[in-house]
């Protein structure tokens, strides 16, 4: 089987096949930030499809190694979230995907996600690199493009946006 | 609740909200990746295309650059700034003063009517703000070029979010302009502050929102309600924002 850090290598040099190859095991993760920062699921994919895009162009920023290549995609479709909600600014206001809550849902779930959707995108952000996919909070600083210790500080104040009674022992 | 219990209710909210990717968006992607414009030419090619153009852009000065008069940009006569400087300063008085009809109070998205194959990014080189009576004036001084576009909205209230960052911040005055330039940058040719309080009458404070991948946003604090005139000026390459002063 073919090393990942020459496909990495191919990729840099312009093989959009090796690209590709890289980023696909990342897109699931990429589309569940993007639709839990924008909260509408096309607009996910198409924000997904365009970082895609300019994570192709601009792959040859990329530093370090292949440990850097989920923080560096996924911090471009955060921007890209970020892009698309100032287009919006700009054109047409769309209202959040709503799911109706499953009736069996307890209260307090539905609480928590209406709760989730009050927070910004930015706030959001933190809470789904760290809860949802479960990125360690190096990578989620990375991703931000801030210290460990901000990237913490995030979470837990996002978090407790959530839930005032939260502790950062029931957080971290 | 422990963490787990956070967790779980969390993710099951995350779930909610997401959903499932469709099935199409990996071959989206590929297709998508696949036939993007080509941004890796090599490096000479690009080399090569940079020197024609500055060839080109060197002969078109120099044959009518000397001879042509003041330049005009949207009926405005212009003349040229002597020297950008990053702090706020009284500029020179414009030789036309914008009427009042010009103002608008909505959003706005401006063009550059520029034909110059442009260089990756617009770096902006300077921030100068003056007053005049009945308006204020910020200048974005562009060391290369103009961006090509620039979208300038209004909100009431001058509280803007920070980008990437998140944070909060708010400016002084009661109204904001959002000035949001695509494919520039703040921090290449720019090392002035990026928080400029003026204590004018109707341009209170202009400030960094956003200076990230190639998107810049300031924020402005202005006093009364947020109407301005925007336009572009060349020699030197310049985005001029009036903004009307309370009555």
């Amino acid at each position: 089987m073919e090393q990942r850090p020459q496909v990495l290598a191919r990729a840099v040099e312009g093989d959009p096949e090796s690209f590709s190859r890289l980023i696909e095991p990342l897109l699931d993760q990429a589309y569940r930030l993007a639709a839990v920062m924008l909260a509408d699921r096309t607009a996910a994919e198409d924000a997904v499809q365009e970082a895609s895009i300019k994570a192709w162009r601009k792959v040859r920023q990329l530093r370090g190694d292949l440990n850097s290549l989920r923080p560096w995609f996924l911090s471009i479709v955060a921007n890209e979230c970020r892009m698309t909600r100032r287009t919006r600014w700009w054109s047409v206001l769309k209202l959040p995907d709503i799911v109706s809550p499953a009736r069996d849902a307890p209260e307090s779930h539905a609480d928590l996600r209406s709760a989730l959707l009050r927070l910004s995108p930015d706030e959001r952000l933190p809470l789904v690199l760290h809860f949802y996919l479960d990125l360690p909070l190096d990578e989620v600083a990375r991703t931000l493009g801030v210290s460990p210790s901000a990237a913490k500080s995030r979470v837990y104040r996002a978090s407790k946006r959530l839930r005032a009674d939260l502790t950062i022992e029931e957080v971290f | 609740m422990s963490n787990d219990d956070f967790r779980r209710e969390l993710n099951s909210a995350f779930d909610d909200v997401t959903g499932t990717p469709s099935s199409g968006l990996r071959d989206r992607v590929r297709s998508a990746v696949t036939q993007a414009p080509e941004a890796r030419a090599p490096y000479w090619i690009a080399g090569v295309a940079a020197a024609l153009i500055a060839v080109l852009i060197v002969g078109v000065l120099y044959i009518a650059g000397p001879l042509k008069p003041p330049s005009t940009v949207g009926g405005v006569t212009t003349t040229p700034t002597p020297s950008a400087s990053a702090s706020p300063s009284a500029e020179p008085s414009p030789s036309v003063s914008p009427s009042a009809e010009q103002f608008v109070c909505t959003q706005e998205v401006i063009q550059s009517t520029s034909q110059d194959t442009p260089p990756p990014l617009a770096y902006i080189s300077g921030l100068r703000t003056g007053t005049h009576g009945t308006y204020d004036r910020l200048t974005i001084d562009f060391g290369n070029r103009l961006p090509p576009q620039v979208k300038i909205g209004v909100q009431s209230g001058t509280t803007f979010t920070l980008s990437p960052s998140g944070m909060q911040t708010t400016l002084k005055g009661a109204n904001g302009i959002l000035v949001a330039i695509n494919e520039a940058d703040l921090h290449t040719s720019y090392s002035g502050p990026i928080d400029i309080v003026t204590g004018y009458p109707g341009l209170a404070e202009v400030k960094r929102i956003e200076d990230f991948e190639g998107v810049v946003q300031l924020g402005l604090g202005v006093n009364g309600p947020a109407c301005y005139h925007a336009f572009y000026l060349t020699n030197p390459n310049r985005l001029v924002i009036d903004v009307q002063t309370p009555a």
